[in-house]
């Protein structure tokens, strides 16, 4: 399609803008592009629109995020560092190859792999999907946790015969959990 | 390969969208990464993979060791596998099961990858999950309630998941909205690559749009807000596409670009990959636009991935680059014009 400006040259420039409401957009050609940008018509930065108008203000907490791969590893420090217990990698390789020499990697050296994972993630707790077996841990873990609650509630207020039957409810959940 | 291949099924949006893949990085407890991982231990990881995923249950296991580097290649074009695990890997292999596709030793132990033609963020995470449950079940995954799944790569903590759909975008690109799109997804945890993924340029007008981030947000977070922001890119190729073939002068630029990029195809005798991509491109946009009888978009992305060079020479027919483009040709005709199944 021909530019809308000068409506000679084949138009390569969309440019579409949004001003309190008011929707413009221009279909041009690089030359009045370039005119129009020099002379502050249209954003110099970037020729294009916004297209996230709304979902970009949704996610706007996530602008923390902006310069993300930027960082690597962060470089060894001269201080002799300690080995991984499992596979005997160091932090000063860790840091060298930009990845863990083994998954025992990630708590042997949590402290100094910290700054960089939450320069990646912005974040360094994880909130998604846990593996069955660490998911029936943590329900036996609330679940003790909810009884010992009760055991005590229970000798408060004198029900012995309820709070016997949690004593020994607890020690088979307990005896289970350290097998 | 006895797998259909997914480029060859009608998918949702397929229009704009053509494919959508979601990864999950999985790795044993107890066992070190490459380098530090011994024959031994790289074996055994075989082995538990191959228990899990069995024969009987459906499940097909490709030896990449066994495999020419072009027969390896050529996995990676049909993006069932990575480039680096195409090019670099040969103790491992590629288990297959309709749309789950499980690299064994890549970067990671395990990469389950589901691949869905189409729109289907929601299909290949469902897939891949149940694969993952099997994982899950059978075998100590290396995992801690701080960093969730632990994986080679920090980048990949967390949930372990890439969800990336794949997008033709003529238009936008024509419009140069791209180098905007990257600014605005760079903000909110994604990013647009070109087609082959990190670094690459955009052959064919073909733009992935996947998730940086992966420690902190739930896997349902991440394929909400993917499918938010796709589903604005796909509005927005569909009204510039609107723009360019409006008044008939412009229709008819449009067009006739198309048809003539047809008439090559139709023609050809030789095709060389780079020409095949670039008329590629015209005529998935004019198939998309009703432009040329009987020709869906899925037919263009047929030709596309099934005229690619390692995927042509693994296939037997030719030896030479130049047979290689009789062949490119014969194919891409046969397919345009419907002569062949897939």
């Amino acid at each position: 399609m021909l530019c809308e400006k000068c409506g000679k040259k084949e138009a390569t420039f969309y440019y579409k803008e949004n001003v309190n409401g008011v929707e413009k957009s221009y279909t041009l050609c690089s030359d009045c592009a370039a005119e129009l940008q020099k002379n502050g018509t249209i954003s110099g930065t970037t020729m294009s629109g916004d297209p996230f108008g709304q979902l970009h203000k949704l996610f706007s907490e996530d602008k923390l995020f902006g310069s993300l791969f930027n960082a690597g590893l962060k470089q060894p420090e001269s201080r002799e560092t300690p080995k991984c217990p499992l596979c005997g990698s160091t932090f000063a390789q860790l840091a060298k190859n930009g990845k863990v020499g083994c998954p025992g990697c990630y708590e042997a050296f949590e402290a100094e792999l910290m700054p960089s994972i939450r320069r990646i993630h912005g974040r360094s707790t994880h909130t998604g999907k846990i593996p069955v077996r660490c998911r029936e841990q943590n329900e036996r873990k609330q679940k003790i946790a909810a009884m010992e609650k009760e055991l005590k509630e229970s000798v408060a207020s004198e029900n012995y015969e309820r709070a016997a039957e949690l004593r020994d409810q607890l020690r088979t959940l307990r005896e289970n959990d350290a097998q | 390969m006895k797998t259909t291949n997914w480029y060859t099924i009608q998918g949702s949006d397929n229009d704009v969208v053509v494919s959508t893949r979601v990864r999950l990085a999985r790795n044993l407890q107890n066992y070190p990464f490459d380098p530090l991982m011994t024959e031994d231990q790289a074996a055994q990881i075989c082995s538990l993979a191959k228990e899990i995923y069995t024969e009987d249950d459906g499940w097909e296991y490709t030896d990449f060791g066994s495999l020419t580097p072009t027969e390896r290649r050529a996995y990676a074009e049909k993006h069932l596998v990575s480039r680096e695990f195409a090019e670099s890997r040969y103790k491992g292999g590629l288990l297959s099961k309709n749309s789950v596709h499980i690299m064994v030793l890549e970067e990671d132990h395990l990469r389950l990858q589901s691949i869905y033609p189409g729109f289907a963020l929601e299909e290949a995470y469902r897939d891949v999950s149940a694969a993952d449950e099997l994982l899950d079940n059978r075998a100590q995954i290396a995992y801690n309630e701080k960093f969730g799944y632990l994986t080679h790569c920090p980048t990949n903590l967390g949930t372990g998941m890439r969800a990336s759909v794949m997008l033709f975008l003529p238009a936008c690109s024509k419009a140069h909205l791209i180098r905007g799109f990257e600014e605005q997804l760079g903000k909110i945890g994604l990013t647009i690559r070109g087609m082959t993924g990190e670094g690459s340029k955009a052959e064919g007008r073909l733009f992935q749009i996947s998730n940086q981030i992966t420690l902190g947000v739930t896997e349902e977070e991440t394929i909400h807000k993917l499918s938010g922001i796709v589903e604005q890119i796909v509005k927005q190729e569909r009204e510039l596409r609107g723009i360019l073939c409006k008044g008939k002068r412009d229709e008819n630029l449009v067009r006739n670009q198309v048809r003539r990029a047809y008439g090559t195809l139709l023609y050809a005798t030789l095709l060389q990959t780079e020409e095949m991509v670039r008329l590629y491109e015209d005529i998935r946009l004019g198939a998309a636009l009703g432009m040329i009888e009987n020709l869906n978009p899925i037919r263009a992305d047929e030709m596309l991935f099934s005229c690619m060079p390692n995927t042509l020479m693994a296939n037997g027919e030719c030896k030479t680059p130049e047979e290689r483009d009789e062949v490119r040709a014969n194919r891409a005709r046969a397919i345009l014009t419907g002569e062949t199944g897939n």
